[in-house]
């Protein structure tokens, strides 16, 4: 399910059955040296989330993607932000991102970090066997965490 | 001297020339505009050409994709990749929408181990081969199926019609 005013009434009417929340974080850098790498991984995981969310489109609900940039404090942001995404009705809730720095804090809820891949110079056939390749990746984690309630 | 154009006559006929030139070049874009609804092709109903050739097809299901060029959503224009569940059952092709009919996940053939049937990952729904939903999983119909057409022996995929095979 995406953001959306119908996609949010299925939820409502369907909230035993959607119970996983993706949000994917992305960080935006405006400084010349990282505005492509930035600009590029922004892609990437966009796209990922998208394919992710055609294929579970009934169990999980896709939250438009949260943005901080260089300056932001992210362990600050893990226990306001992040937190309230965590405390919300969903059973399962997953963060996407490219950012590595994720890795290194104590997080809540499960982050997935994919490594990014620039996908700008792809043709559009190679490029979804290479986003499949990556969901495929991915599926055990989310069925891991699926299993475990 | 009687075949000799004389000035009047000259004039008028100049003049109707002109005028009717005029007059067309109004009326042509009001009938042209007028007729054109009748001359739009329809969008749906049109095939899509796919890589897979029909001779290969088996009994067993294969995931074919394929890509709608240019789909319109109001201003927005986009390739859109689909995906075909297709097998063969006897001489007639059969394809069959991965869209779950329970919340819209994506169904694979023999996924999580359940033999000759589909299976959504996302609360174990089950399909029979010919797309009929298995009571007591979460489904409440069967898979869609889309038209299909045979063109210089490749697979072609049309629009999506409600199950006719069960």
């Amino acid at each position: 399910m995406n953001w959306t005013g119908k996609d949010m009434d299925t939820y409502l009417q369907q909230k035993e059955y959607i119970d996983t929340l993706v949000i994917p974080l992305v960080k935006v850098q405006t400084n010349m040296d990282n505005i492509k790498t930035s600009a590029s991984s922004t892609e990437f995981i966009m796209h990922l989330a998208s394919l992710i969310e055609t294929q579970f489109k009934g169990r999980m609900m896709f939250a438009p993607p949260v943005v901080y940039t260089s300056k932001t404090d992210i362990v600050q942001m893990t226990h306001t932000t992040l937190q309230e995404f965590v405390d919300t009705t969903f059973t399962h809730v997953f963060f996407l991102t490219t950012d590595h720095a994720w890795n290194e804090i104590d997080m809540v809820g499960q982050v997935i970090w994919m490594p990014s891949i620039p996908l700008e110079s792809m043709d559009a056939s190679l490029r979804q066997s290479i986003l499949e390749d990556q969901l495929r990746q991915l599926l055990p984690k989310f069925t891991e965490q699926w299993s475990k309630q | 001297m009687s075949s000799k154009v004389s000035r009047r006559q000259f004039l008028s006929y100049t003049l109707m020339g002109v005028g009717g030139f005029m007059v067309s070049a109004t009326v042509m874009p009001m009938v042209r505009f007028a007729v054109d609804p009748v001359l739009q092709t329809k969008g749906e109903g049109e095939f899509i050409p796919t890589s897979q050739k029909v001779a290969e097809l088996t009994e067993t299901p294969v995931r074919v994709d394929f890509t709608i060029k240019d789909r319109k959503d109001a201003w927005y224009k986009s390739d859109v990749s689909d995906t075909a569940w297709v097998y063969k059952e006897g001489d007639q092709v059969i394809a069959l929408s991965p869209v779950c009919k329970h919340l819209g996940c994506t169904v694979n053939w023999e996924g999580d181990e359940h033999k000759n049937e589909f299976f959504c990952p996302c609360h174990a729904g089950r399909y029979e081969k010919n797309g009929k939903n298995i009571p007591g999983t979460p489904p409440l119909g069967p898979l869609d199926e889309y038209m299909v057409e045979e063109v210089d022996g490749y697979l072609h995929i049309g629009k999506t019609v409600p199950n006719t095979l069960v």
